[in-house]
């Protein structure tokens, strides 16, 4: 009883068990290194690898169904290592003020002494944007947020305050919602389809590429110092 | 074995398109259960900690502030209600889903209580239940490999073939990491005496719930 489609090669058909027994085989040497590691920071990196071969087991299935269970379990598994490493921080954070009640865990000011955060910062992340808007969409917001994050990383934006940055990303909520209009106007009337396409693509493009928290940058004390 | 004699006569079908629902008295007793539970906690306070003093005449209370509370009570209704899904759905990937769902969320419930032992025990918790993922997600998707649907009733009449039951397995592993042992993680560290603690019994609800039914969804898929 296998429900392969005649469309299907042989030869990806023929992947999945191979596909099943790579994914144990990593999982089961990644418990075997887990179980000889010291120090907390390795295991979890190395239990990160269990998650990976996770991924490999769910994608031998290679349906849609099978994408679908990759999702939640990418979300789940990046949601669980944030987790994971913020208690570790909190608790190591606690072990030292508990030794020493003086020590400040303020974080540290960034310095980069890199030339091409001097010299060209406005042409790069000019281009990105451009790039990121022409291609629109999901990877379009992607490569223009990474044209934001790079004019702020550079000197350029030092001292903007965090209630401007707070004010971008809040586009990025007016974004998500012309996504949504977009998908609702596609349902109810189809024969506008050209306009949710783009509405929907320059939602997306907006809710991305304004969305810093998403690309990395959490605005705390160190931009603006030195 | 049929779904009557592991949960009572079939009592109903909600088609919801390819996601069916299946009503029977077992999951509608452990559904309603389970919401009380969840109301009753959603009403409780956090509990205040009097601590005596060494050496002295003094009592030290240990409240809990009124954010910190707030953040307990939404993960532990959250909770509830995961479970509370996971315990009527009809359907192998929502129960996958529900599943990991409240592994994060007993994480985030015993990480709140702020103590050196307690956030090592929760530690240890997470890395199990990130461990888990991979039987979890890959047992889920060994079954929809091996029978081309996860809803349970068009399981159920399917005859078991090995790669089913060592999905089933695999799930059934998955699931004792993501919540079956979280129990023992969360009493270890003193944690029911410790401010807040009432929040904490969902861990123990939702694992001995969620256990019941993951064994009854392995009976239905291994036979």
């Amino acid at each position: 009883m296998i429900y392969v489609p005649s469309t299907v090669p042989h030869i990806f058909s023929a992947m999945y068990i191979p596909a099943i027994y790579t994914g144990l085989i990593i999982g089961f040497f990644s418990l075997i290194a887990i179980s000889m590691q010291k120090r907390d920071i390795h295991v979890l990196v190395l239990t990160d690898v269990v998650g990976f071969a996770m991924l490999i087991v769910v994608a031998g299935v290679g349906t849609d169904l099978a994408e679908s269970f990759i999702l939640p379990g990418l979300v789940v598994e990046l949601a669980e290592v944030l987790a994971i490493s913020e208690i570790l921080i909190s608790r190591e954070m606690r072990k030292i003020s508990a030794d020493n009640p003086s020590a400040s865990f303020n974080p540290m000011p960034m310095k980069y002494d890199m030339e091409i955060l001097t010299t060209a910062p406005n042409f790069l992340s000019l281009l990105l944007i451009a790039y990121g808007v022409f291609l629109t969409g999901f990877t379009g917001g992607a490569i223009a947020g990474g044209g934001i994050l790079l004019y702020i990383l550079s000197r350029k934006a030092r001292g903007l305050p965090v209630f401007v940055i707070n004010g971008v990303s809040g586009v990025s909520g007016i974004g998500w919602c012309m996504w949504i209009i977009a998908f609702w106007i596609f349902f109810v009337a189809p024969q506008y389809w050209l306009l949710c396409l783009f509405l929907a693509a320059c939602g997306l493009l907006l809710k991305v590429a304004t969305k810093m928290g998403l690309i990395g940058v959490l605005m705390r004390e160190e931009y603006g110092k030195d | 074995m049929s779904l009557a004699s592991l949960g009572g006569n079939l009592l109903g079908i909600v088609p919801l398109g390819d996601i069916v629902f299946y009503l029977n008295p077992l999951h509608l007793f452990l559904f309603v259960a389970i919401l009380i539970f969840t109301f009753l906690i959603a009403i409780s306070h956090t509990e205040t900690q009097v601590e005596a003093e060494f050496g002295t005449l003094g009592d030290k209370k240990q409240s809990v502030g009124l954010k910190e509370f707030k953040a307990r009570r939404f993960l532990s209704v959250i909770c509830g209600i995961a479970t509370a899904g996971a315990m009527i759905t009809g359907d192998l990937y929502n129960f996958t889903l529900f599943m990991s769902l409240v592994g994060i969320l007993n994480i985030g419930i015993i990480s709140s209580v702020k103590q050196i032992g307690v956030l090592d025990s929760v530690f240890q918790y997470g890395l199990i239940a990130m461990m888990c993922s991979l039987p979890l997600f890959g047992g889920a998707a060994i079954v929809l490999g091996a029978c081309g649907t996860v809803s349970l009733l068009a399981i159920q009449s399917m005859k078991p073939t090995a790669m089913m039951i060592f999905g089933a397995i695999m799930l059934f592993i998955g699931v004792c990491g993501e919540s079956g042992i979280a129990p023992f993680f969360a009493s270890k560290a003193e944690m029911f005496r410790t401010p807040g603690s009432p929040f904490l019994l969902i861990v123990h609800l939702s694992s001995l719930f969620i256990i019941i039914r993951a064994i009854e969804i392995v009976l239905i898929i291994c036979t």
